[in-house]
């Protein structure tokens, strides 16, 4: 009798408890997310179900107890020969190395019968200046109207066809009846791309201050009204993994500290570009990078086979690939220059000036800033700390482009708390133990595509770009001979690798 | 003149006495305040600066042992214990649905106060106590969500206060002394990596920070004054010093293994396990109490008392690790000063006494430090007791009911650990008086 009682006033304590909790509620009758692959919910270079439910604007759906909030969801599936666009993951390959791999690949949509628009309508790849003129897809098309195909479905003999994501998300928004939520985060790929990619051309990867202005007011002037737009501005794309994690001066593989010679450091060798010429000293063919510069993710393959490492180190003395474009079309490389970094910021900062200008009215996500501040700061949560490093930091998957789950949910809080700080209503942030703790690992088995210490294939390394730029770019190799070899222990791996120029 | 009795310390009961202090355990938190240092002052809502009648004064009001004539050793303990303590968990983290309870730990903390008259007007004092204490463990420690900002969190002191008292004239007397602090910390948790194979968190290392008892301490002082216009009527106020600990421990780091081998050797290549030095400090608040005791007539005594305590000298609470091995833990608590405005009543049948009081403690910490390793929040504490009182030998029981408020944390967090905590608590206190 006692104990029943003591366990009625305990249950009775707890649900005064919870009450005192505020509960979510339902506030938006319905929500449309605009944007790019940050928008989709891209990972480690695909886009697949098991990611694309954690994308932020599925979480904030989740969080807001959105009603029928519909994703173009994609299957994943175990890797086929040749593979199709592939899913990266860690992967350990005996006895101790640790490398970055395919591990499943993306596969046949899973919910194409929907009989209206998606509301996540986010397309990876897209720029600011496509939004509006993206209005067919095809599936046998290039990488952008493959990705229009899947997403807006937008192809021959669809009802989707000839509608931009634009229009679909007005479908969306204007039969609706109570409070609708549109969010807009666009424009990233429009220095994303020609970052990594590494072909900074003013101009050319980079459309003027004044285009994109056109652009994005065009957007929303196409957009109809909703009870609240939440706009997000770009982070610095120098600054996430792909672009910082390999440092411009050669590392000893095994300690991870930079080797010196002669008591400085030893540069990672760059054919140069126009603010910084070079003039090699032979036997080396290149120079070395100045201070400032950034080399991208994929050059580790290549510093794994010698190349960007002076000979005098232990390399092969060729430079490192830097993007441009020729008469045959872009090359993509490895290295930017510090010219070239300035110009990615200095055009960040004007396009973010733009949005910040033509979003009036509009809730605006300062995502440059908080991810400028996470970056220094790391992310603290409940005890455990979170990084933006590359596989460790928890914050970005594997491509060291897009975020992971928890990166996601990290966007989605931002976005909460933006709205949170405008105006009355105080919406519930996301559970992030529902991220933070749960393993996100392929439904089918894993398999190895490629080896080597925290390295992609060049194969891989198409398919991220294809993810976040349309502009397929192909790579030039300077010549090598055959049988060059890279000493062992020098350079970024330790492998014996004997190199041939890739196609 | 009434004769006063003079009698020498007895050395070897004081040196057991210490060592059974050291022994102690932590109490449970008043801020991480314990105030329950007599049971004649807990039962009257440790109103008791202006009534001082018994050696436990020597915490309370040390000026007060002037007007204590005999050789008088007091000496008892209190019983700390939580009734309840559980945190219900909301977004963004630990998210919604997650519950958290703190273990049921009773805390014996002994004190022991001796008054030794000196000459007419000058009496010496020692009292040996417990001023300040923590005790959070929290159950399911592998499973609590808060395991990564603590498991278990322990604050131990003891104070050797030696005090002298004078009567400056028949109705005011001042009294000064010196304040020891022995203290010892101890704080578990686990930490957190993620596991790059599959992108989660998981446990990766349990840290154990232990600073002992009898290595760290440090000096303050505390003084009081008391002014009896008539008999009936006594007006006091005492001050105790700001302390400053600085602790020099151990820092435990051992392995969780994950269940991947190729993971944990991964982990263990860039945590380092072992024993590591550690170093913080802790600055324990200055305090001032002020406060007035009315006989009524009819053997109904009421007491009236105010007290400040500056907790906002508790500023941060900081880490370093000696070799480096870790980086080091700061933690900006920010406290604020705070108040408690105390009320008491005493009625006497002969011998027999019975009393009853109350007061309201406001929280020093602010909400945005609120967490698993300290939760605390404004208080309502009913106090009752009794008591047996003779010339040579006294006996009192005091008891304090403590309703906590819930504290929510809801909006900002220095931890980014978001729910409601609630706690109701109980102190019992008994002292045994003989006096020569």
């Amino acid at each position: 009798m006692n104990k029943s009682i003591f366990r009625s006033a305990t249950l009775a304590a707890a649900l005064a408890l919870l009450a005192a909790v505020p509960a979510a509620a339902q506030t938006f009758s319905q929500y449309v997310a605009l944007g790019d692959s940050l928008t989709a919910g891209s990972q480690s270079g695909c886009l697949v179900q098991r990611n694309q439910v954690n994308s932020f604007p599925a979480v904030l759906a989740r969080t807001l107890l959105v009603p029928d909030f519909q994703l173009p969801l994609v299957q994943e599936t175990a890797l086929t020969n040749p593979p199709g666009t592939a899913c990266l993951g860690a992967i350990f390959i005996p006895p101790s190395t640790v490398t970055v791999g395919a591990v499943s690949q993306m596969g046949a949509p899973l919910n194409s019968q929907l009989p209206r628009p998606y509301n996540d309508l986010g397309i990876p790849g897209i720029k600011v200046q496509e939004l509006l003129t993206l209005t067919h897809g095809d599936p046998n098309g290039t990488d952008l109207e493959k990705l229009s195909a899947l997403i807006l479905r937008n192809v021959t003999g669809s009802p989707f066809d000839g509608t931009n994501a634009v229009q679909q998300a007005d479908a969306l928004i204007g039969p609706a009846t109570g409070d609708t939520l549109v969010t807009l985060w666009i424009g990233n790929n429009n220095t994303l791309g020609a970052s990594t990619s590494g072909i900074v051309v003013d101009g050319v990867t980079l459309i003027s201050q004044s285009d994109f202005q056109a652009s994005f007011q065009a957007i929303l002037a196409n957009l109809l009204p909703s009870t609240r737009l939440v706009v997000a501005n770009l982070p610095d794309v120098t600054a996430i993994p792909f672009s910082t994690t390999i440092p411009p001066i050669l590392v000893n593989p095994t300690t991870r500290q930079p080797v010196i010679i002669n008591g400085a450091f030893v540069p990672l060798l760059g054919p140069g570009d126009s603010a910084y010429p070079c003039t090699p000293v032979p036997p080396d063919q290149g120079c070395g990078l100045p201070a400032g510069s950034l080399v991208n993710l994929p050059a580790s393959s290549l510093l794994g086979q010698g190349v960007g490492i002076p000979v005098a180190a232990g390399g092969l003395g060729l430079p490192l690939p830097h993007g441009h474009i020729d008469g045959t079309g872009p090359h993509a490389g490895v290295v930017l220059y510090p010219d070239e970094v300035a110009l990615l910021l200095q055009r960040t900062a004007e396009y973010n000036s733009v949005i910040a200008s033509s979003a009036s009215g509009a809730t605006l996500v300062d995502a440059n800033a908080r991810f400028n501040e996470i970056r220094a700061e790391g992310f603290e949560i409940g005890g455990i700390t979170l990084r933006t490093s590359f596989l460790t930091g928890g914050i970005f998957s594997y491509d060291g482009v897009h975020p992971s789950s928890i990166g996601y949910t990290i966007v989605a809080d931002e976005f909460i708390k933006a709205m949170n700080a405008q105006g009355t209503t105080v919406y519930p942030r996301p559970n992030f133990s529902d991220v933070l703790f749960t393993p996100n690992v392929p439904v089918t088995g894993a398999s190895v595509q490629n080896g080597g210490p925290w390295s992609y294939s060049f194969d891989m390394w198409r398919d991220v770009l294809a993810t976040v730029s349309s502009s397929a770019a192909s790579i030039v190799l300077p010549a090598v001979p055959a049988a060059a070899v890279v000493p062992a222990g020098r350079g970024r791996s330790t492998r014996m690798v004997a190199r041939q120029a890739e196609p | 003149m009434r004769q006063r009795y003079c009698v020498p310390l007895p050395r070897v009961f004081l040196a057991l006495a210490v060592v059974g202090f050291l022994v102690s355990r932590p109490a449970s938190p008043s801020g991480f305040q314990v105030m329950t240092q007599g049971a004649k002052a807990t039962g009257m809502g440790l109103a008791f600066a202006g009534v001082a009648d018994d050696p436990s004064a020597i915490f309370y009001n040390p000026a007060g042992i002037a007007w204590q004539e005999h050789f008088s050793s007091m000496g008892g303990f209190a019983v700390l214990s939580r009734s309840s303590a559980d945190f219900v968990s909301t977004n963004p983290f630990p998210g919604v649905g997650e519950f958290g309870t703190v273990q049921k730990q009773q805390f014996l903390v002994p004190n022991l106060f001796i008054v030794v008259p000196l000459t007419t007007d000058l009496n010496f004092g020692l009292g040996i106590d417990a001023p300040y204490g923590l005790g959070l463990r929290w159950n399911v420690p592998e499973v609590w969500s808060g395991r990564f900002i603590s498991q278990n969190a322990v604050i131990k002191s003891t104070d050797l206060n030696p005090v002298f008292s004078y009567k400056l004239i028949p109705e005011l007397s001042i009294a000064a002394g010196a304040d020891y602090r022995f203290s010892g910390l101890q704080l578990e948790r686990n930490t957190a990596a993620i596991n790059l194979f599959t992108g989660a968190e998981v446990d990766v290392a349990h840290t154990k920070l232990f600073s002992d008892l009898t290595s760290n301490g440090g000096w303050g002082y505390n003084a009081g004054i008391m002014w009896k216009p008539v008999p009936a009527i006594g007006v006091g106020a005492s001050y105790r010093s700001k302390i400053t600990v600085n602790y020099e421990g151990t820092a435990t780091i051992i392995p969780r293994p994950t269940g991947d081998p190729v993971f944990d050797a991964l982990v263990a290549s860039q945590v380092p396990f072992g024993v590591h030095p550690v170093a913080t400090q802790i600055v324990f608040p200055a305090s001032i109490n002020t406060g007035v005791g009315i006989g009524l007539g009819g053997g109904f005594t009421v007491a009236l008392e105010a007290d400040w305590t500056q907790w906002s000298s508790f500023k941060a609470l900081n880490i370093a690790f000696g070799d480096g091995a870790a980086p080091d833990i700061n933690r900006t608590t920010a406290w604020t000063d705070s108040w408690a405005y105390r009320v008491g009543l005493e009625k006497k049948f002969g011998v027999w006494a019975i009393r009853a009081g109350y007061y309201y403690d406001n929280t020093p910490q602010p909400t945005k430090d609120v967490g698993p390793i300290l939760f605390d929040n404004d208080r309502n504490v009913y106090t009752g007791g009794f008591g047996y009182q003779t010339e040579k030998f006294g006996l009192d029981i005091g008891g304090a009911y403590i309703v906590f408020k819930d504290r929510n944390v809801l909006t900002e967090s220095t931890d980014n650990f978001f729910g409601v905590y609630s706690e109701i608590g109980w102190a019992a206190v008994a002292d045994m008086r003989i006096s020569f």
